[in-house]
């Protein structure tokens, strides 16, 4: 049987059933249902949440021990500082496009908004791998240098530079391109990247639908 | 007719609409509870969306597109968290399906199966092929070429008559 007329058969087995059965609508104004599609943008707002947390503790660290015999350590804290607030400014962004993404659009249009969006949580991992350099600096001293300057140039400076050395190149690493590499898969491949990955193999499929096929 | 802002008006577009919505609801969830959700989570998204409903623009197009975006959107959702959270008591309630077993509801059943077993885009594509929409309407749904449209339909189509050729033998 052709497809179309299967289709039309169904539909009119449907019509005879009166299968669907819209009890009342009272929800639509006095907002009982929630739209389970808002849990993306919930989920983001506890992170932004979290993230201004710890800011506002680091700066409190910072602020009580501004001192020159200090310096590493405020200078190390104040970048991080400022990796932290350039990431939860990054995820405000992404909440109010949340917000914004219009289902009344086209699907490839709202779909790989939608898809991006998921995946963006691979953007601020890699703002926030710029600060761990700062993790291995921010004990250091004066004091630590001049007692033993051999051990502090040949391993703190070494594991510092390291550290810089891999943090940047994972920042200019970590992207949907190198999604299917295996330092990608072995970094990201715990459940809870699951539904980041998925978006990025999504945003491909979206990619490959939009491309003219001959 | 501006906006979709009057209840009665809006819940006189629904009834003419419920069949769409059901065929959709089924097109991306497997069970009874998943399906009923994504029929509230589709009308609510619908009635959200009224306002941006334009009088200048087709309304099917408009229909299409909020209730094909809320299913996919929907069914990614559900097939990553892999389980299903009732929202409480059910606004819309949908039948099982009926599963005569004479041979056109077995056809009927099948083609079902084989449109769930397409991708999200392509199952899109053929529902609107199936409802015979326009290709041109097709194509501004989906918001690609009306070629792709074209040539996409044409080897989805192939897909679903080699699988029903394969399940009958």
């Amino acid at each position: 049987m052709e497809l179309k007329n299967l289709w039309k058969e169904y539909d009119r087995r449907i019509e005879e059933a009166k299968t669907i059965n819209l009890k009342t609508f009272e929800f639509l104004q006095t907002q009982k249902a929630k739209s389970k599609l808002n849990a993306l943008s919930t989920f983001k707002k506890w992170v932004i949440f979290a993230g201004i947390l710890w800011i506002a503790f680091l700066v409190f660290l910072i602020v009580n021990s501004l001192a020159i015999s200090k310096i590493y350590f405020v200078l190390s804290l104040s970048a991080i500082v400022i990796f932290n607030i350039i990431a939860v400014a990054v995820y405000i962004k992404h909440v109010i496009l949340i917000h914004e993404i219009d289902n009344s659009e086209s699907l490839i249009e709202a779909q790989q908004k939608t898809a991006e969006l998921q995946a963006s949580t691979l953007q601020i991992t890699r703002i926030l791998f710029l600060q761990t350099p700062f993790y291995s600096t921010f004990f250091w001293s004066q004091g630590m240098i001049n007692s033993n300057p051999t051990a502090f140039f040949l391993i703190s400076v070494p594991v510092a530079l390291l550290f810089c050395f891999a943090s940047f190149w994972l920042y200019r690493n970590i992207n949907y391109k190198n999604v299917d590499k295996k330092w990608f898969k072995i970094l990201f491949g715990s459940s809870e990247w699951t539904s980041v990955v998925k978006a990025i193999q999504f945003m491909k499929e979206i990619e490959d639908f939009k491309r003219e096929s001959m | 007719m501006g906006t979709l802002t009057d209840t009665e008006e809006f819940l006189q577009l629904i009834q003419e609409n419920k069949r769409i919505i059901f065929k959709i609801c089924n097109s991306y969830c497997h069970n009874k509870s998943d399906r009923e959700d994504l029929a509230q989570e589709i009308i609510y998204q619908l009635w959200k969306s009224g306002n941006s409903f334009n009088a200048d623009h087709k309304f099917s197009t408009w229909m299409y597109r909020i209730a094909l975006n809320t299913a996919i959107s929907f069914y990614r959702k559900e097939k990553r968290s892999g389980s299903v959270v009732s929202l409480g008591e059910h606004v819309v309630d949908i039948k099982d399906d009926d599963d005569g077993a004479d041979a056109l509801q077995s056809n009927i059943n099948l083609l079902q199966k084989f449109i769930n077993e397409l991708k999200e885009l392509d199952r899109a594509l053929m529902i609107l092929y199936l409802e015979e929409k326009s290709y041109g309407e097709i194509a501004e749904i989906l918001g690609i070429t009306e070629t792709n449209v074209a040539t996409k339909i044409s080897r989805n189509k192939e897909k679903l008559k080699q699988k029903f050729l394969t399940s009958n033998h």
